[in-house]
Protein backbone atom coordinates (compact mmCIF):
# COMPACT_ATOMS: atom_id res chain seq x y z
CA UNK A 1 0.00 0.00 0.00
CA UNK A 2 2.71 2.51 1.22
CA UNK A 3 4.86 1.59 -2.36
CA UNK A 4 1.64 2.36 -4.43
CA UNK A 5 1.06 5.85 -2.86
CA UNK A 6 4.78 7.02 -1.78
CA UNK A 7 6.52 5.67 -5.12
CA UNK A 8 9.81 3.55 -6.12
CA UNK A 9 11.32 5.61 -2.84
CA UNK A 10 9.18 4.43 -0.30
CA UNK A 11 11.76 3.54 2.37
CA UNK A 12 14.02 6.51 1.37
CA UNK A 13 10.43 8.73 2.23
CA UNK A 14 9.80 6.15 5.39
CA UNK A 15 13.34 7.18 6.72
CA UNK A 16 13.43 10.80 6.16
CA UNK A 17 10.20 10.94 8.46
CA UNK A 18 11.44 9.20 10.90
CA UNK A 19 14.98 10.91 11.09
CA UNK A 20 12.52 14.40 10.53
CA UNK A 21 10.08 13.23 13.47
CA UNK A 22 12.90 12.40 15.97
CA UNK A 23 14.68 16.14 15.56
CA UNK A 24 11.00 17.35 15.76
CA UNK A 25 10.61 15.24 18.90
CA UNK A 26 14.45 16.72 20.43
CA UNK A 27 12.78 19.97 20.23
CA UNK A 28 9.81 20.09 22.20
CA UNK A 29 8.92 19.74 26.05
CA UNK A 30 8.20 16.22 25.30
CA UNK A 31 11.74 14.73 25.00
CA UNK A 32 11.93 16.61 28.81
CA UNK A 33 9.91 14.01 30.01
CA UNK A 34 12.08 11.32 27.90
CA UNK A 35 15.31 12.78 29.28
CA UNK A 36 14.50 12.43 33.14
CA UNK A 37 12.83 8.55 32.20
CA UNK A 38 16.24 8.04 31.12
CA UNK A 39 18.16 9.27 34.10
CA UNK A 40 17.70 5.73 35.59
CA UNK A 41 19.78 3.85 32.91
CA UNK A 42 22.13 6.15 33.23
CA UNK A 43 22.78 6.00 36.81
CA UNK A 44 23.02 2.16 36.31
CA UNK A 45 25.45 2.48 33.22
CA UNK A 46 28.01 3.88 35.79
CA UNK A 47 27.34 0.45 37.87
CA UNK A 48 28.13 -1.99 35.05
CA UNK A 49 31.98 -3.35 34.75
CA UNK A 50 32.54 -0.78 32.08
CA UNK A 51 31.53 2.12 34.18
CA UNK A 52 33.28 0.79 36.82
CA UNK A 53 36.69 0.25 34.71
CA UNK A 54 35.95 3.80 32.85
CA UNK A 55 35.97 5.98 35.57
CA UNK A 56 38.65 3.85 37.55
CA UNK A 57 41.56 3.44 35.74
CA UNK A 58 41.92 6.74 33.33
CA UNK A 59 44.51 4.59 31.21
CA UNK A 60 42.06 2.22 29.92
CA UNK A 61 39.59 4.90 29.38
CA UNK A 62 41.70 6.55 27.05
CA UNK A 63 43.08 3.73 25.75
CA UNK A 64 39.67 2.24 24.55
CA UNK A 65 39.00 6.01 23.38
CA UNK A 66 42.04 5.84 20.88
CA UNK A 67 40.22 2.50 20.14
CA UNK A 68 37.10 4.66 19.29
CA UNK A 69 39.11 7.21 17.30
CA UNK A 70 41.02 4.48 15.05
CA UNK A 71 37.19 2.62 14.51
CA UNK A 72 36.02 6.57 13.70
CA UNK A 73 38.77 6.97 10.94
CA UNK A 74 38.54 3.72 9.32
CA UNK A 75 34.74 4.46 9.30
CA UNK A 76 35.74 7.74 7.87
CA UNK A 77 37.62 6.44 5.69
CA UNK A 78 35.37 3.93 4.19
CA UNK A 79 32.85 6.85 3.37
CA UNK A 80 34.94 9.08 1.61
CA UNK A 81 36.27 6.17 -0.10
CA UNK A 82 32.91 5.33 -1.34
CA UNK A 83 31.35 8.12 -1.68
CA UNK A 84 34.28 10.16 -3.12
CA UNK A 85 33.77 7.11 -5.76
CA UNK A 86 29.99 7.81 -6.24
CA UNK A 87 31.52 11.65 -6.82
CA UNK A 88 33.64 10.70 -9.13
CA UNK A 89 36.56 11.86 -7.52
CA UNK A 90 38.62 9.10 -6.65
CA UNK A 91 39.28 5.43 -7.92
CA UNK A 92 37.23 6.37 -11.13
CA UNK A 93 39.26 3.23 -12.88
CA UNK A 94 37.44 0.78 -11.10
CA UNK A 95 33.95 -0.17 -11.25
CA UNK A 96 31.76 1.88 -8.48
CA UNK A 97 29.66 -1.60 -7.62
CA UNK A 98 33.17 -3.02 -6.13
CA UNK A 99 34.50 -0.29 -4.51
CA UNK A 100 30.75 0.63 -2.93
CA UNK A 101 30.47 -3.16 -1.90
CA UNK A 102 33.55 -3.61 -0.41
CA UNK A 103 34.04 -0.27 1.50
CA UNK A 104 30.53 -1.23 2.85
CA UNK A 105 32.09 -4.44 4.54
CA UNK A 106 34.91 -2.86 6.43
CA UNK A 107 32.20 0.27 7.21
CA UNK A 108 30.43 -2.27 8.85
CA UNK A 109 33.45 -3.58 11.38
CA UNK A 110 34.55 0.05 11.76
CA UNK A 111 30.99 0.61 13.06
CA UNK A 112 30.88 -2.27 15.50
CA UNK A 113 34.24 -1.35 16.78
CA UNK A 114 32.52 2.25 17.24
CA UNK A 115 29.63 1.49 18.76
CA UNK A 116 31.62 -1.04 21.05
CA UNK A 117 34.07 1.55 22.08
CA UNK A 118 31.21 4.60 22.45
CA UNK A 119 29.37 1.86 24.83
CA UNK A 120 32.12 1.91 26.88
CA UNK A 121 32.82 5.62 27.16
CA UNK A 122 29.69 6.13 27.78
CA UNK A 123 29.50 3.90 31.02
CA UNK A 124 32.17 5.78 32.37
CA UNK A 125 31.00 8.80 32.18
CA UNK A 126 27.31 8.24 31.95
CA UNK A 127 26.05 10.80 34.52
CA UNK A 128 28.29 13.54 32.77
CA UNK A 129 27.18 13.01 29.09
CA UNK A 130 23.50 12.45 30.55
CA UNK A 131 23.73 16.19 31.23
CA UNK A 132 25.48 17.22 27.98
CA UNK A 133 22.66 18.46 25.39
CA UNK A 134 25.65 17.95 22.69
CA UNK A 135 25.70 14.15 24.19
CA UNK A 136 22.39 14.13 22.71
CA UNK A 137 22.80 15.68 19.51
CA UNK A 138 25.64 13.12 18.73
CA UNK A 139 23.05 10.78 19.11
CA UNK A 140 20.71 11.97 16.95
CA UNK A 141 23.65 12.42 14.28
CA UNK A 142 24.62 8.99 15.06
CA UNK A 143 20.97 7.39 14.81
CA UNK A 144 20.46 9.31 11.20
CA UNK A 145 23.65 8.07 9.70
CA UNK A 146 22.94 4.29 10.65
CA UNK A 147 18.90 5.36 9.31
CA UNK A 148 20.48 7.05 6.09
CA UNK A 149 22.88 4.30 5.66
CA UNK A 150 20.93 1.04 6.02
CA UNK A 151 17.63 2.31 5.09
CA UNK A 152 18.37 4.93 2.42
CA UNK A 153 22.06 4.40 0.31
CA UNK A 154 22.39 0.92 0.69
CA UNK A 155 19.26 -0.08 -0.46
CA UNK A 156 19.29 2.89 -2.81
CA UNK A 157 22.63 1.68 -4.13
CA UNK A 158 21.41 -2.16 -4.55
CA UNK A 159 20.44 -1.33 -7.82
CA UNK A 160 22.30 -1.16 -10.68
CA UNK A 161 24.38 2.06 -10.76
CA UNK A 162 24.09 2.91 -13.98
CA UNK A 163 20.36 3.21 -13.52
CA UNK A 164 20.18 5.59 -11.68
CA UNK A 165 19.80 9.04 -11.96
CA UNK A 166 23.20 10.64 -11.15
CA UNK A 167 22.30 13.38 -9.10
CA UNK A 168 20.60 11.21 -6.89
CA UNK A 169 23.99 9.17 -6.70
CA UNK A 170 26.00 12.52 -6.07
CA UNK A 171 23.34 13.76 -3.38
CA UNK A 172 23.48 10.69 -1.46
CA UNK A 173 27.49 10.75 -1.50
CA UNK A 174 27.38 13.95 0.02
CA UNK A 175 24.75 13.75 2.57
CA UNK A 176 26.31 10.78 3.42
CA UNK A 177 29.36 12.25 3.88
CA UNK A 178 28.18 15.26 5.48
CA UNK A 179 25.88 12.83 7.76
CA UNK A 180 28.96 11.04 9.23
CA UNK A 181 31.58 14.44 9.68
CA UNK A 182 28.52 15.89 11.86
CA UNK A 183 28.69 12.35 13.82
CA UNK A 184 32.41 13.00 14.54
CA UNK A 185 32.52 16.68 14.76
CA UNK A 186 29.60 15.98 17.50
CA UNK A 187 31.76 13.70 19.42
CA UNK A 188 34.54 15.72 19.15
CA UNK A 189 32.30 18.56 21.27
CA UNK A 190 31.55 16.29 23.76
CA UNK A 191 34.73 16.83 24.54
CA UNK A 192 34.91 20.34 25.12
CA UNK A 193 32.23 20.38 27.25
CA UNK A 194 31.56 20.01 30.59
CA UNK B 1 70.12 17.74 24.82
CA UNK B 2 66.84 17.82 27.16
CA UNK B 3 68.19 21.00 28.63
CA UNK B 4 68.47 22.20 25.20
CA UNK B 5 64.96 21.28 24.14
CA UNK B 6 63.45 23.02 27.11
CA UNK B 7 65.23 25.90 26.41
CA UNK B 8 63.60 26.13 22.80
CA UNK B 9 60.11 24.99 24.33
CA UNK B 10 60.80 28.09 26.69
CA UNK B 11 61.79 30.40 23.91
CA UNK B 12 58.64 29.42 22.28
CA UNK B 13 56.35 29.51 24.98
CA UNK B 14 57.71 33.30 25.21
CA UNK B 15 56.08 34.45 21.91
CA UNK B 16 53.27 35.97 21.67
CA UNK B 17 51.20 33.71 19.13
CA UNK B 18 52.26 30.53 21.38
CA UNK B 19 49.88 32.56 24.04
CA UNK B 20 47.18 33.72 21.86
CA UNK B 21 47.09 30.11 20.91
CA UNK B 22 46.66 28.77 23.67
CA UNK B 23 44.62 31.02 25.61
CA UNK B 24 42.33 31.40 22.60
CA UNK B 25 39.15 28.96 23.71
CA UNK B 26 37.70 28.59 20.57
CA UNK B 27 41.04 28.99 17.93
CA UNK B 28 42.82 25.74 20.14
CA UNK B 29 39.78 24.26 19.88
CA UNK B 30 39.60 24.36 16.35
CA UNK B 31 42.83 23.44 15.65
CA UNK B 32 42.88 20.40 17.93
CA UNK B 33 39.41 19.45 16.57
CA UNK B 34 40.96 19.50 13.01
CA UNK B 35 43.66 17.57 13.76
CA UNK B 36 41.42 14.46 15.48
CA UNK B 37 38.55 14.79 12.49
CA UNK B 38 41.81 14.63 10.02
CA UNK B 39 42.34 10.91 11.02
CA UNK B 40 38.90 10.30 8.69
CA UNK B 41 41.09 11.42 5.66
CA UNK B 42 44.57 10.60 6.45
CA UNK B 43 44.17 7.35 8.76
CA UNK B 44 41.37 6.30 7.79
CA UNK B 45 42.40 6.17 4.00
CA UNK B 46 45.95 4.74 5.16
CA UNK B 47 44.21 1.98 7.16
CA UNK B 48 42.36 1.07 3.93
CA UNK B 49 45.64 0.62 2.37
CA UNK B 50 47.10 -1.43 4.92
CA UNK B 51 43.58 -3.85 4.97
CA UNK B 52 44.04 -4.09 1.48
CA UNK B 53 47.77 -5.55 1.69
CA UNK B 54 46.69 -8.18 4.30
CA UNK B 55 43.83 -9.30 2.07
CA UNK B 56 41.07 -7.88 4.90
CA UNK B 57 39.42 -5.27 2.21
CA UNK B 58 39.04 -4.65 -1.39
CA UNK B 59 40.50 -7.76 -1.78
CA UNK B 60 39.05 -8.02 -5.50
CA UNK B 61 40.70 -4.23 -6.37
CA UNK B 62 44.34 -4.06 -7.67
CA UNK B 63 47.29 -3.41 -4.75
CA UNK B 64 48.63 -0.83 -7.06
CA UNK B 65 45.62 1.29 -7.99
CA UNK B 66 44.52 1.49 -4.29
CA UNK B 67 47.93 2.49 -3.32
CA UNK B 68 47.85 4.87 -6.00
CA UNK B 69 44.82 6.29 -6.09
CA UNK B 70 44.51 6.89 -2.61
CA UNK B 71 48.14 8.32 -2.06
CA UNK B 72 46.97 11.82 -3.26
CA UNK B 73 43.99 12.46 -0.92
CA UNK B 74 45.68 10.00 2.14
CA UNK B 75 48.80 12.76 2.03
CA UNK B 76 46.48 16.06 1.93
CA UNK B 77 45.06 14.17 5.14
CA UNK B 78 48.62 14.06 6.92
CA UNK B 79 49.50 17.45 5.81
CA UNK B 80 46.71 18.98 7.41
CA UNK B 81 47.76 16.59 10.51
CA UNK B 82 51.24 17.48 10.63
CA UNK B 83 50.12 21.14 10.48
CA UNK B 84 47.74 21.20 12.88
CA UNK B 85 49.97 19.19 15.44
CA UNK B 86 52.62 21.52 14.88
CA UNK B 87 50.89 24.38 15.88
CA UNK B 88 49.34 22.22 19.04
CA UNK B 89 52.99 21.63 20.22
CA UNK B 90 53.22 25.11 19.55
CA UNK B 91 50.53 26.68 22.07
CA UNK B 92 51.71 24.60 24.78
CA UNK B 93 55.25 24.09 23.83
CA UNK B 94 57.12 23.23 27.71
CA UNK B 95 54.62 20.45 28.30
CA UNK B 96 54.30 19.07 24.89
CA UNK B 97 58.06 18.58 25.15
CA UNK B 98 58.66 17.11 28.10
CA UNK B 99 55.79 14.74 28.10
CA UNK B 100 56.94 10.85 27.72
CA UNK B 101 53.52 10.06 25.47
CA UNK B 102 54.58 13.33 22.94
CA UNK B 103 58.32 11.60 22.51
CA UNK B 104 57.45 7.78 22.53
CA UNK B 105 54.87 9.64 19.25
CA UNK B 106 57.59 11.20 18.10
CA UNK B 107 60.10 8.35 17.65
CA UNK B 108 56.70 6.45 16.72
CA UNK B 109 56.13 8.62 13.48
CA UNK B 110 59.72 8.22 12.47
CA UNK B 111 59.22 4.96 12.77
CA UNK B 112 56.62 4.83 10.26
CA UNK B 113 58.31 7.04 7.78
CA UNK B 114 60.64 4.85 7.62
CA UNK B 115 58.55 1.87 7.44
CA UNK B 116 56.40 3.57 4.66
CA UNK B 117 59.76 4.21 3.03
CA UNK B 118 60.30 0.96 3.02
CA UNK B 119 57.26 -0.49 2.10
CA UNK B 120 56.67 1.67 -1.01
CA UNK B 121 60.34 0.66 -2.58
CA UNK B 122 59.34 -3.36 -1.52
CA UNK B 123 56.14 -2.70 -3.38
CA UNK B 124 57.32 -1.09 -6.41
CA UNK B 125 60.00 -3.52 -6.92
CA UNK B 126 57.41 -6.51 -6.98
CA UNK B 127 53.98 -4.85 -7.63
CA UNK B 128 53.49 -6.38 -10.91
CA UNK B 129 53.64 -10.07 -10.37
CA UNK B 130 51.47 -9.83 -7.51
CA UNK B 131 49.20 -6.79 -8.17
CA UNK B 132 45.79 -8.81 -8.30
CA UNK B 133 46.25 -11.17 -5.68
CA UNK B 134 43.69 -11.29 -2.97
CA UNK B 135 46.72 -10.81 -0.21
CA UNK B 136 50.58 -9.34 -0.66
CA UNK B 137 53.49 -10.96 -0.46
CA UNK B 138 54.36 -11.71 3.44
CA UNK B 139 56.87 -8.82 3.37
CA UNK B 140 54.17 -5.77 2.51
CA UNK B 141 52.01 -7.56 4.48
CA UNK B 142 54.34 -7.15 7.77
CA UNK B 143 55.00 -3.43 6.36
CA UNK B 144 50.99 -2.99 6.57
CA UNK B 145 50.78 -4.81 10.13
CA UNK B 146 53.59 -2.53 11.17
CA UNK B 147 52.05 0.48 9.86
CA UNK B 148 48.54 -0.28 11.48
CA UNK B 149 50.40 -1.27 14.91
CA UNK B 150 52.74 1.89 15.02
CA UNK B 151 49.39 3.92 14.09
CA UNK B 152 47.39 2.40 16.82
CA UNK B 153 50.05 3.13 19.04
CA UNK B 154 50.38 6.73 18.15
CA UNK B 155 46.86 7.34 18.79
CA UNK B 156 47.25 6.17 22.13
CA UNK B 157 50.01 8.13 22.96
CA UNK B 158 48.11 11.18 21.88
CA UNK B 159 45.10 10.57 23.90
CA UNK B 160 47.75 10.07 26.94
CA UNK B 161 49.42 13.21 26.29
CA UNK B 162 45.91 14.79 27.89
CA UNK B 163 46.80 13.03 30.90
CA UNK B 164 49.62 14.50 33.94
CA UNK B 165 50.50 11.05 35.05
CA UNK B 166 54.47 11.68 34.42
CA UNK B 167 54.57 15.48 34.23
CA UNK B 168 57.63 16.95 35.40
CA UNK B 169 55.60 19.11 38.03
CA UNK B 170 55.60 15.65 40.00
CA UNK B 171 58.05 13.67 41.70
CA UNK B 172 59.00 10.92 39.33
CA UNK B 173 61.81 8.05 39.05
CA UNK B 174 65.06 8.76 37.77
CA UNK B 175 63.83 6.86 34.82
CA UNK B 176 60.92 8.82 34.28
CA UNK B 177 62.62 12.11 35.27
CA UNK B 178 64.85 10.86 32.33
CA UNK B 179 62.71 10.39 29.31
CA UNK B 180 60.43 13.11 30.15
CA UNK B 181 63.58 14.98 29.75
CA UNK B 182 62.45 17.06 33.13
CA UNK B 183 65.25 19.77 33.95
CA UNK B 184 66.82 19.81 37.60
CA UNK B 185 65.61 23.42 38.83
CA UNK B 186 63.19 24.08 36.02
CA UNK B 187 60.68 27.03 37.06
CA UNK B 188 58.15 26.52 34.04
CA UNK B 189 55.93 23.18 33.09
Amino acid sequence: MPTAILGPYTRTILTSAIIAAALMFSFTYARVNVHIELMPFFEWMETTWFGYIGKTWGGAFATIQAGHLVGLGVLGGCVLVSDGRLLGLILTDVPHRTIVDRADTVFFWALVVLLATGIFMACGVAMKIYYLPVYWYKMLALGAGMLFHYFVRRPLLVHDLESINPMILKSTAIASILVWFLVAATGRWIGFSG
Amino acid sequence: MNELIYNIAIWLDNTTYSTLLHESYYMYNWVESTHVLTLMVSLGILFLIDLRMLGWAFPDVPASKIADRLNIPMLVGFTVMFITGILLFYAVPVRSAQSVWFRIKMVLLVACAVNAYLFHKRMNESVSSWDSDAKAPKRIRQGAMLSLGFWSIIVICGRFIAYDWYDCQYDQSAFIDFVAGCVDGQTRF
